[in-house]
């Protein structure tokens, strides 16, 4: 079943164009890369999708709902990790207060949390296995460790989507990969649709069923072995491409054999 | 000592320190958080120009300066929301702008009001039964809105975007959260004065973060040092002879430094 429908959407940031005519289904279920240089407009991808940036041309619509009319018991499924960096680390919260935070929508205004919520908080908390770090200020965590708490404060939602930007910015290579494991792990686990925003093709061509190339048009949308071409991504990153395949597994490489 | 608690002025004078202190250290926390000090700042300008057009035109001074420091955030809170122009740039036209204004209503009065003064630089022993209604009513809508939508108002604290894209009024709620600001301000004119309030509101919050990683701690730090210096610096005015906003802000900002010195965020002050 298709659950966002993306239709010649086009979003301007004083009157610059950051994306014109992206059209694209999402079905129930699918794990979605999106892929583009910095500043080619996936931030604002996903925020239109969020509703909170509202399109200057065409629609997005999620759940059969223009996405900037959603209300909030569809918010609340629809999970999303922002980019990181965001946050700041002296701010004076806790892991359970930040993961707590993804149920205050559905508790709904003037009520507080019940020992209901407290549960799904801890049963959140052990799915990204961080259940041991309740008590723990989050700015004392490490990037990984923050980000899968902001992960349990997506799944304490209860979404049927997620939406996650550039989850593994910041962190170290071997946890990007548990990271992307994590959230691989739950997209088949939890039956969840998942758009995955990421400037690493690399870091995610194993994983997602899709991959979506995009820097302000939509260049190509498909399996990954059927978007990535040489052609193609040369003129999205403006630089010498190379597709490779090693052991089984394909590669990208841009320009100066920086994997991007 | 207890012969001072006999006067009446001076019974009002704690009364009302206690609550602007308990308002002003609660709202500070938020203000501390949401990096809003600027804004907060051009604020009691505004407030202070409503003073003075309330002198001049014969109206409670004080609902003026609500009237003024409402309009002043909420314009301010939509220039900057619309992307029209930065928050800094915005408050600081409304900064100079109010002040001007003041100037011009001092000016406009054919004579020398000393009482106008006591809310440039604050007098707590003045305050009469009526600044004593509307320090009361205005504390009781502040420290209601903060207990009512305390859990909304900590989330977009924590980050705005997630918050709106969880379906948390976020928008709204930030309007609410700069009336509050604007309301907490003309509650502690009287008390410390337009130009020395934002310590009230600041420091107790700024000293509280220097203290602890908690949340639910910062707010009872704050409120600590917030009461204590608010009713600490009526006492110093009283038994020294000098103006309460002056000594007012000095304990506060004594607390502050003690608290730097203590921190165990030592070394990370330049984040706040
Ligand atoms: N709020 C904003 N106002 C103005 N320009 C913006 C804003 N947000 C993003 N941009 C610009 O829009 C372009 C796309 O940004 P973004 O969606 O964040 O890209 P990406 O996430 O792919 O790096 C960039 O050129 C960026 O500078
Ligand atoms: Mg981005």
């Amino acid at each position: 079943m298709k659950i966002i429908e993306v239709k010649k959407l086009g979003v301007k940031y004083g009157g610059i164009g950051v994306l014109s005519g992206l059209s694209f289904d999402i079905e129930e279920g699918d794990y979605i890369g999106i892929i583009g240089p910095n500043g080619s407009g996936k931030t604002t991808l996903l925020k239109s999708i969020l509703g909170i940036v509202r399109p200057d041309n065409g629609s997005v619509r999620i759940f059969d709902c223009a996405c900037h009319k959603l209300r909030c018991h569809h918010k609340a499924k629809i999970g999303y990790i922002p980019q990181k960096g965001q946050i700041d680390p002296n701010f004076p919260v806790t892991v359970r207060e930040t993961v707590m935070m993804g149920r205050y929508s559905s508790i709904g205004l003037l009520r507080r949390p019940t020992g209901r919520d407290m549960d799904l908080v801890i049963d959140a908390l052990r799915e990204v296995g961080m259940e041991g770090y309740i008590a723990a200020p989050l700015g004392h965590l490490s990037g990984g460790q923050q980000q899968r708490v902001l992960i349990a404060r997506a799944l304490v939602q209860q979404p049927e989507v997620l939406l996650m930007d550039e989850p593994t910015t910041g962190i170290d290579t071997p946890t990007q990969h548990s990271i992307i494991k994590l959230i691989s792990n739950l997209q088949k686990d939890l039956a969840l649709t998942v758009l995955l925003v990421t400037h690493d093709i690399n870091m995610i061509i194993p994983y997602v069923d899709m991959m979506a190339l995009i820097n302000t048009k939509l260049y190509a949308v498909g399996k990954p072995s059927e978007v990535l071409h040489e052609k193609t991504l040369t003129e999205i990153y403006g630089k010498q491409v190379i597709v490779t395949t090693k052991e089984g597994g394909t590669y990208v490489i841009v320009g100066d054999y920086h994997y991007v | 000592m207890f012969e001072m608690l006999s006067y009446e002025f001076m019974q009002r004078a704690l009364i009302a320190s206690v609550i602007i202190g308990l308002v002003c250290s609660i709202i500070g926390v938020f203000v501390i958080l949401r990096n809003l000090t600027f804004i907060g700042a051009g604020t009691s300008h505004a407030a202070f120009a409503g003073v003075t057009l309330g002198y001049l035109i014969n109206q409670n001074p004080l609902s003026l300066a609500v009237l003024f420091s409402l309009i002043t955030v909420w314009v301010v809170g939509f220039l900057s929301r619309r992307g029209h122009l930065k928050l800094d740039a915005s408050v600081g036209i409304f900064y100079s702008l109010t002040m001007a204004l003041a100037v011009l209503f001092i000016g406009l009065m054919k004579v020398y009001n000393a009482e106008v003064y006591g809310y440039l630089f604050g007098s707590i022993l003045s305050v009469t039964q009526s600044d004593m209604l509307i320090i009361l009513v205005l504390g009781f809508i502040v420290l209601s809105l903060v207990y009512l939508f305390f859990k909304e108002f900590h989330f977009i604290t924590f980050d705005e975007e997630m918050a709106k894209a969880s379906g948390i009024a976020a928008d709204w709620l930030s309007f609410l959260m700069l009336t509050m600001i604007a309301l907490t301000i003309v509650i502690s004119l009287k008390s410390v004065g337009a130009i020395l309030v934002f310590a009230l509101i600041v420091t107790p919050a700024a000293a509280a973060y220097q203290l602890t990683y908690s949340m639910i701690r910062m707010f009872s730090y704050s409120i600590v040092i917030g009461i204590g210096s608010s009713v600490g610096g009526v006492f110093l005015s009283y038994w020294l002879d000098l103006p309460s906003g002056a000594t007012t802000v000095l304990f506060v900002s004594a607390i502050f430094f003690l608290s730097v010195i203590f921190s165990p965020k030592r070394g990370r002050l330049t984040s706040i």
